[in-house]
């Protein structure tokens, strides 16, 4: 079913992720019912939240996005949550016979896919971006998003849990390492003459 | 003689509570230019309490009273811990304590004066450099001197990155502070326009690639597999990893002058062994991870071995971040940003604070022959300082990115899109979110100082007799 856990991840996290680990979803079926369509709230809410709306800076007008430069941010943003959510899942299964947990690649993939939850949702906020307000919001789901893991690793690896600590704390490591790596990598592109387009 | 039989913890304990001490202040000092950032009013109009005068000040707190400290305390103990025998002598050891914190009485002093010479991390006008000379001569004769009369064959590791970080920091200090005098407050430098740049970055970067660095690494090598109780992962790697270190981190420096009058060659060969020193750093992470992996069963319950383990993933974590900052394209939109600011603390607070005070409360329980405490309260301690440093380094790195863009957007006419001002005026809700990040790092310091405080009340300072060495191996 569509969307199924993503309710009881928020009111009874433990045994939801009990629930998602008994599924034994394929990586295909997770992307279907979960990953694909939750990535596509922060994607069209940025597209939505930057050509309509725009941010304000101090008091000028608010700055807004060319529809064709959105258009491609968007796009590519969707693109790198795809990508990220395997990655991580991926990278997760490499890290996994380091703490002598033997599971497939795709129940790895989707306790990547269903850790992201929480940040996937707040990308609702990007319809309407006040920064401070973004801000505010974001900072207890990014708390929620690593609650999720140091609960999930546990349950979904099938490791004790003073282990799952450990491994959690490293599937947190290799998160931000990979974050930077993006902005670099953004960086990079914007460097190359990529930059986004304003509208003013 | 009978003092023969037993280490200096004098000295050791001396210095490992003036970290603790400096480390407040250095971190309050921080927290309120923060706070200036975000609501300039703070200023009060004093001149003595204004953003460039006090910014030197927390720099030079934090890393030569706070990090020094440290330094000092962790070398002077793992020295003779692992030499088997006394320091070489009692009172160049009270010399270089009482030198080094007269050292940071005058810099607290000059500094809000608006006395400096104007290099960054070596801001302190030239009597106070020639008193730093003294200090760490006596500072080289003391650790080396000790090696020297050592009761075993071997060296252990640390002692090394330890050395090499006190030799290091000697000839920096000796060629980046040269200088010509005009009177006792002034002087110019001896080198000139992009020489003096280079020098000066030369210094800068291997003030932390060798200070906060190599230095913090030697204890690392040290606290962390007592701490956790088993052996380093890799003896090998270790010793491969200090070589590799040692060799790359000298030539990092020209990564902070790119796009500057610095010949292109200097920059791309400072980017190409910028990029070069992940491996090295790599390596030592993976060690310090791989000792501590080996003992996970205690991670949950130990939280002293949990400060030491978050402070190697954020040495991992930075160590990957500079690299990737000093490859030239992402450098023309991250320099001069926030995200260096970023960067910055997540090696500071997140490898050397973290990995200082996970090995304080190693040390301290020891040199005062008493039991730490609360372990509940080095809890509270880890979580408000991983909090604070998160906050810090997510607010830096979006605000990083903004200014970065502002910075270069243009219009379709070619004019800037937007004005300097109206950048600095984006930033305010991320000053803000950066000033509370360092509000809980101190918080969890002053913790840390209660815990420490209620540990040694009243204890008698310890004296340990030096056990026999163990049958060479």
């Amino acid at each position: 079913m569509v969307l199924q856990h993503v309710w009881g991840l928020f009111t009874n996290p433990k045994s939801e992720w009990v629930a998602i680990r008994d599924d034994e979803c394929t990586i295909g079926k997770c992307y279907a019912i979960h990953v694909m369509i939750l990535a596509a709230i922060p994607a069209i809410s940025g597209f939505i939240g930057t050509t309509q709306f725009g941010w304000q800076i101090g008091a000028g007008d608010p700055v807004k996005l060319t529809l064709q430069s959105a258009g491609l941010i968007s796009i590519l943003y969707y693109l790198a949550m795809l990508v990220g959510v395997y990655s991580l899942g991926w990278m997760i299964h490499w890290m996994g016979s380091t703490y002598d947990a033997d599971v497939p690649l795709s129940q790895c993939v989707v306790l990547a896919a269903y850790t992201a939850t929480p940040l996937f949702l707040i990308g609702l906020m990007e319809l309407y971006p006040v920064l401070w307000i973004n801000m505010v919001l974001g900072i207890p789901a990014l708390a929620y998003t690593v609650y999720l893991l140091y609960t999930g690793v546990p349950i979904m690896m099938g490791i004790s849990e003073d282990r799952g600590f450990l491994f959690s704390s490293a599937v947190l490591a290799v998160g931000l390492v990979a974050f930077v790596a993006l902005l670099a990598a953004t960086a990079i592109l914007w460097g190359m003459g990529l930059e986004p387009q304003f509208t003013r | 003689m009978a003092d023969q039989q037993t280490y200096n913890y004098k000295v050791v304990r001396q210095f490992s509570i003036m970290t603790i001490v400096w480390g407040i202040v250095g971190m309050l000092v921080g927290v309120i230019i923060a706070a200036q950032l975000a609501w300039p009013v703070l200023n009060f109009d004093i001149p003595w309490l204004t953003f460039g005068r006090l910014r030197p000040l927390h720099t030079n707190a934090v890393v030569f009273a706070f990090g020094g400290s440290a330094l000092f305390a962790t070398s002077y103990y793992v020295v003779q811990r692992t030499c088997h025998v006394r320091l070489l002598s009692d009172k160049l050891a009270a010399f270089t304590f009482w030198g080094w914190q007269l050292v940071i009485v005058l810099a607290a002093i000059t500094l809000p004066l608006g006395l400096t010479q104007s290099k960054e991390y070596a801001e302190l006008i030239w009597p106070i450099d020639i008193l730093i000379t003294l200090v760490w001569v006596s500072y080289a004769i003391v650790f080396f001197g000790t090696i020297i009369k050592r009761r075993v064959p071997h060296i252990y590791v640390a002692n090394w990155f330890y050395g090499a970080f006190i030799l290091t920091i000697a000839i920096l200090h000796l060629f980046n502070s040269a200088a010509v005098p005009t009177s006792w407050q002034h002087s110019y430098s001896a080198y000139s326009g992009v020489q003096d740049a280079m020098v000066q970055w030369w210094y800068g970067h291997n003030a932390v690639g060798f200070f906060l660095t190599a230095g913090f690494l030697g204890m690392m090598y040290y606290f962390v597999p007592k701490q956790a109780n088993r052996p380093v992962y890799s003896y090998r790697l270790s010793v491969v990893h200090f070589w590799a270190l040692i060799f790359t981190y000298i030539w990092a420096g020209p990564h902070h002058l790119h796009y500057t009058a610095l010949p292109d060659w200097t920059q791309t060969l400072g980017m190409v062994m910028s990029l070069i020193l992940l491996a090295p750093s790599w390596g030592g992470m993976i060690n310090g991870i791989m000792t501590l992996s080996g003992a996970w069963e205690k991670l949950r319950t130990d939280p002293v071995l949990r400060l030491l383990i978050v402070s190697i993933s954020f040495y991992g974590m930075s160590t990957f971040e500079g690299p990737m900052m000093s490859i030239k394209t992402v450098n023309a939109l991250s320099h001069y940003t926030d995200w260096t600011i970023g960067h910055v603390h997540s090696g500071a607070l997140g490898w050397v604070a973290l990995v200082s005070m996970g090995s304080l409360y190693y040390l301290i329980p020891r040199l005062f022959n008493r039991e730490l405490y609360s372990l509940k309260l080095v809890e509270v301690h880890f979580w408000t300082a991983t909090i604070g440093i998160v906050l810090y380094i997510a607010s830096m790195w979006v605000a990083g990115i903004m200014q970065g863009l502002m910075w270069r957007a243009t219009n379709s006419d070619g004019t800037l899109t937007y004005s300097f001002v109206e950048s600095v005026q984006a930033m305010h809700p991320y000053f803000i979110v950066r000033f509370l990040g360092g509000a809980f790092f101190l918080l969890g310091t002053l913790v840390m100082a209660w815990n420490i405080w209620k540990t040694i009340a009243g204890a008698k300072p310890a004296t340990a007799t030096i056990p026999a060495p163990a049958a060479a191996h």
